[in-house]
């Protein structure tokens, strides 16, 4: 049974209180104003968990609600006036529904309602409340009203649930208002994610899918440009460099599509935002580990690294200032839009470039086998004593893979690429590890020299000389796991199944 | 969840209109609270606007055809629920005699309930039966209002007796002063000595007081229809007692 009525249009809530009254003993207890605001992560993982998150502000209070999408029910609330950036700013049974599904995204609001709300009681010959009903009067939209049944008092809120559809003509409403708010906006939920998701024909002519892939890539630059600057939270400067580093790739790796003054021009520009974006990021993954860090030290002197945390929040700062600075300078602003001007002009009926002809089908088979088989070869030839910077190269080149697999996920049966896409991951994140921690011990051993400076407590130093060994025991073992995870990779089943869908000759 | 029997062998000493307003301002702080009327007059359920019976009567409950929550109704204030009394609660003792185990059976019967309640008070019919030796093993406290006067002195006692005769050592006994009249000079000094004599008796005493006695007209607990009075101030601080030796319980 539903509790969630629409009313049809043009019925006010004093009109249905009205009508109501003739059919059962209805009280008006309260009526009041107030304004809500909804909120989510910039991804709408709350929405995605079927959660709504509420403020709902009035003169004489103000709370947060969150509600189950489907069944309508309460999950948790608690009086607020301001709503915290993030869940681990909250307390009780808000905090523990909000944190494991926002995790390090931040909430902000997604749109605002005003309305005026009617409380009414039920009662029966006792006087005794046996259903509760909430209107809710809107501007712009239908007005509403919910049933809030009495534990024990079921039949009563049947019942008037029939006479609300059967006799007052209105209707059960399955979507939660948040919806129908939205689409006033002209918005919907999940109008972003950050997973790549781009549909393409395998007959397209490659030059023209290539520029469909930047299109897609671009909005994912601008979608996340005013968040990083804002530094909202880390994500969008995360998600805002993956589609930087993603359309870096696109141009190196999409050979022989566009003309290469252009390919050129943009690969420049790229490679610059990709460096001005670097020590944020950089900075923030330390700042996401340091509670890792922390507990990966003994007991005795976790606190000593308290004074890293402060140093990093201060440099994080001032980097982050410097790229709000960059991201806002002319350069960005007019290179960015040349790009999205040259992405949307048509493409030319005889393009001159020697790939351009190829269907994207066509060329994604060759480039996906190509650098395929590149990463088998270097794996190859890395053996115990080859140099970190071996490591490295194929991680960028495994990075590069998995980027043309992705671009081109639509081209192949979904289950088989997704296979072969979690299995290049599994290896992907031993040559990650190991980089990671490589880096992460060199950075520790330049903060503590600028540290020095500070006045920073010896105990401090010494955390960090433990930290910066447990790291290297982290990166040795990762090194030691290459090899068998490398063998892991190249197996024979899994070189069959690229071959199988990624070589053309065959 | 605290199990708060609400108790008396005397009848006539405000026990349902404790257990009602004790439960109220239960429920006004934020506890999850049920009364439960186990007298089949079905004063707590008036008082509540309630029809005093459940589906099945007293034999379907204690033969656990029903789960308790299903029984259970909402009432008119947030935090508060009731399961009504039904008439045919006067033949609770012979329902009870009937099983094995008669005095473990609201014990069984309430523990389904243990997370959904914080405080659930039960109020019981007067005189020691099978049912109130039932009431003593499913209950943490048993709370015992006394009119200052002789003879209830005398079933104080009489029931202090009785808890240590059955061996129920994990229940306490905390009475309190109900319908305490400050102006009756016999009221006053009964008071006054019994406190010295018994320790155990809360300080916060109920008055003898019309806005109580209204009760039955208005159908709803003190707080429902008086902000503020000598009587909820009275209920307020026996209440906070209460809780201190729930806490500490």
């Amino acid at each position: 049974m539903s509790l969630h009525f629409e009313f049809p249009a043009n019925l006010s809530a004093e009109q249905f209180i009205a009508q109501l009254s003739d059919k059962a003993d209805a009280q008006l207890v309260s009526r009041h104003y107030s304004i809500k605001t909804y909120y989510d992560s910039f991804d709408w993982r709350l929405y995605s968990n079927g959660v709504t998150c509420e403020l709902d502000r009035s003169k004489s209070a103000s709370s947060l609600t969150l509600t189950n999408l489907k069944t309508g029910l309460v999950i948790a609330g608690a009086e607020f006036d301001d709503v915290p950036k993030f869940s681990n700013q909250f307390a009780g049974a808000v905090r523990s529904a909000l944190e494991p599904i926002l995790e390090i995204r931040a909430l902000s609001s997604v749109c605002t309602l005003n309305c005026e709300s009617y409380h009414l009681n039920i009662t029966n010959k006792d006087e005794k409340t046996v259903l509760r009903l909430l209107i809710e009067e809107h501007e712009l939209l239908n007005n509403r009203v919910s049933l809030q049944p009495v534990k024990g008092y079921d039949k009563t809120a049947k019942h008037i649930a029939e006479i609300l559809t059967a006799k007052l003509g209105l209707m059960p409403a399955d979507k939660p208002v948040l919806l129908a708010a939205l689409r006033l906006q002209g918005r919907r939920p999940n109008d972003y994610s950050s997973k790549l998701n781009i549909n393409l024909d395998p007959a397209m002519r490659a030059d023209i899918a290539s520029k469909y892939i930047y299109s897609h890539l671009l909005k994912a630059i601008k979608a996340n440009e005013q968040g990083t600057i804002a530094d909202t939270d880390s994500e969008f400067l995360h998600d805002f460099r993956v589609a930087v580093r993603r359309t870096r790739s696109g141009l190196s790796q999409i050979k022989g599509v566009l003309p290469d003054n252009i390919v050129a021009h943009y690969a420049e520009f790229f490679s610059w935002l990709g460096q001005i974006t670097g020590p944020t990021r950089d900075l923030d993954v330390y700042l996401l580990n340091f509670e890792h860090y922390k507990s990966s030290l003994p007991a005795s002197i976790r606190e000593d690294l308290n004074p890293l945390h402060d140093f990093l929040v201060a440099k994080k700062q001032k980097a982050h200032k410097e790229l709000a600075t960059k991201l806002r300078s002319a350069r960005y602003k007019t290179t960015l839009s040349e790009w999205e001007q040259y992405l949307k002009k048509p493409s030319f009926k005889e393009p001159m470039e020697q790939n351009a002809h190829l269907t994207i089908k066509e060329l994604a088979d060759k480039r996906i086998w190509k650098v395929f088989n590149r990463a088998l070869q270097e794996g190859d030839a890395i053996n115990r004593e080859s140099p970190a910077e071996a490591l490295h190269e194929l991680r960028k080149t495994c990075k590069k893979l998995r980027y043309l697999m992705e671009f081109f996920q639509s081209l192949y049966p979904d289950h088989q690429i997704k296979h072969l896409i979690k299995t290049l991951k599994g290896f992907q994140e031993v040559l990650g590890d190991f980089q990671d921690y490589a880096v992460q011990e060199q950075n520790l051993k330049l903060f503590s020299e600028e540290m020095m400076v500070l006045n920073t407590p010896s105990n401090t130093f010494l955390a960090m000389g433990v930290l910066i060994q447990d790291l290297d025991g982290r990166r040795c073992s990762a090194r030691k796991d290459f090899a068998s995870r490398f063998e892991d990779f190249k197996q024979e089943e899994n070189r069959s199944a690229f071959k199988s869908l990624f070589d053309a000759k065959d | 969840m605290n199990v708060l029997a609400v108790y008396s062998i005397k009848g006539g000493v405000g026990k349902t209109s404790s257990a009602v307003n004790l439960a109220f301002n239960a429920a006004h702080s934020g506890y999850r609270t049920l009364v439960w009327d186990l007298d089949p007059q079905g004063a707590s359920s008036y008082y509540f606007r309630v029809k005093p019976k459940i589906k099945g009567g007293s034999k379907d409950l204690i033969a656990g055809k029903r789960e308790l929550d299903d029984l259970i109704k909402g009432t008119d204030f947030e935090n508060l629920d009731l399961l009504p009394a039904d008439f045919s609660f006067r033949n609770l003792d012979l329902v009870l005699d009937a099983k094995k185990k008669p005095t473990q059976q609201l014990k069984k019967l309430l523990k389904p309930l243990a997370e959904e309640y914080d405080f659930i008070f039960l109020d019981c019919p007067p005189n020691i039966s099978l049912l109130s030796e039932a009431v003593f093993e499913a209950s943490d406290i048993l709370l015992s209002p006394i009119i200052p006067t002789t003879l209830s002195l005398r079933t104080l006692d009489q029931l202090k007796q009785f808890i240590e005769e059955n061996g129920l050592k994990n229940l306490a006994l905390i009475p309190f002063f109900s319908m305490a009249d400050r102006r009756k000079k016999m009221h006053r000094e009964i008071m006054d000595n019994l406190i010295e004599s018994h320790p155990e008796i809360l300080t916060a005493a109920i008055p003898y007081a019309s806005d109580i006695e209204r009760m039955g007209l208005e159908r709803m607990p003190l707080g429902g229809y008086i902000k503020k009075s000598q009587s909820t101030k009275a209920y307020n601080e026996l209440w906070q007692e209460i809780l201190a030796r729930c806490i500490n319980n």
